[in-house]
């Protein structure tokens, strides 16, 4: 019924699980709306710090209790969009490698965590110096900007995905 | 359940939605919003921004009143801080989101799930000017915690949980046949 897998990517798309995702009418649409809420999740958590490490908001309270507020619920749900994003994967592999909008996403979202990885474990080394700053140090600025402009382009890339999936082979 | 959608689609295609649905294909800013490749998904990524935006702010909102995040705030420093993103928030979510109803007009307004997400989008939009209200008096009551009923975190529950089958139904009105 499908062809023998002729890449790595190809065995993932016609494994049992991969099949029935992609052969269910329901699975692919339920498993992108989870995707969906979780990644607005992502988006609207990390709008809340980013927005504190720019000083443009919540100014008042310092940024170690903003981030203290947000984080755990950041990554809870960018693990559910990254498991549920694996499934969709799943679902079509080889069209999601070929396409340069799933790469770009891909190498965009590991940008995004050495920027995060940066910030967590070098800038915020001195953060008893600007914990309470309205307005804290450029660093810190720049890893805020950087976190805005990414996930907007990864989000972009994720939608482009879905108007150009079948178009590249 | 997919019987009851596809007979609400049928039910609405002898409407006047129809003939106003074809009518706006005709429309110029219609015939702009499908003649370039990008336009549609564009008005897409900024809706899913405003969502981010709104579903944000109402997340931390709802989860300081639940007492799961911001406790170290008043309620009133929590509603002045997140309130007014959910609304401007709210209005990229409507103008976006009105320009894909004009890209596609036949597919959203002869579908039974759109109208579905329409009605959970108002009751959203009642139900957060109530609990907002509730909200902001709690804070002024005086207690350092304000006084936080179960209403209030059944509200807060309610809001999240509408929240979620707007963005199920939006992301469902691609996938149901009209």
């Amino acid at each position: 019924m499908y062809p023998q897998p002729t890449n790595i990517w190809e065995s993932i798309e016609y494994s049992s699980l991969g099949i029935s995702i992609a052969e269910s009418l329901w699975a692919f649409p339920m498993i992108e709306t989870i995707h969906v809420i979780a990644l607005v999740t992502v988006l609207g958590t990390l709008l809340v710090m980013d927005l504190r490490m720019l000083g443009w908001a919540s100014t008042a309270v310092p940024i170690r209790k903003v981030s203290e507020d947000t984080l755990k619920w950041t990554w809870m749900a960018f693990v559910v969009a990254a498991i549920t994003g694996t499934l969709l994967w799943i679902s079509k592999t080889s069209s999601y490698m070929i396409n340069p909008y799933f790469l770009t996403k891909m190498g965009l979202m590991a940008v995004a965590g050495l920027n995060m990885l940066f910030f967590h474990f070098v800038t915020y080394k001195t953060v008893d110096q600007w914990d309470t700053a309205a307005s804290p140090p450029t660093a810190v600025k720049l890893s805020a900007v950087l976190s805005l402009v990414l996930w907007m382009v990864i989000v972009f890339c994720g939608r482009a995905i879905g108007f150009t999936l079948g178009i590249y082979y | 359940m997919f019987d009851l959608l596809f007979n609400i689609t049928d039910w609405l295609r002898n409407t006047f939605l129809l003939d106003l649905a074809f009518w706006i294909t005709e429309t110029p800013l219609s015939l702009f919003m499908v003649e370039n490749f990008w336009n549609v998904p564009l008005a897409q990524v900024v809706h899913i921004l405003g969502i981010g935006a709104t579903f944000g702010a109402t997340l931390m909102l709802s989860l300081r009143v639940l007492g799961k995040a911001g406790t170290h705030q008043t309620l009133t420093a929590q509603a002045d801080r997140y309130i007014s993103w959910t609304w401007w928030g709210l209005l990229v979510i409507v103008i976006s989101g009105l320009l894909m109803i004009t890209a596609e007009p036949i597919r959203n307004m002869v579908n039974a799930v759109f109208w579905i997400k329409m009605v959970a989008l108002l009751l959203v939009v009642l139900l957060s000017i109530g609990f907002q209200k509730k909200v902001r008096a709690a804070g002024a009551s005086g207690a350092v915690d304000g006084q936080v009923t179960g209403g209030m975190k059944g509200s807060a529950w309610l809001i999240l949980f509408l929240w979620a089958l707007i963005m199920l139904c939006g992301r469902w009105i691609a996938y149901v046949p009209v």
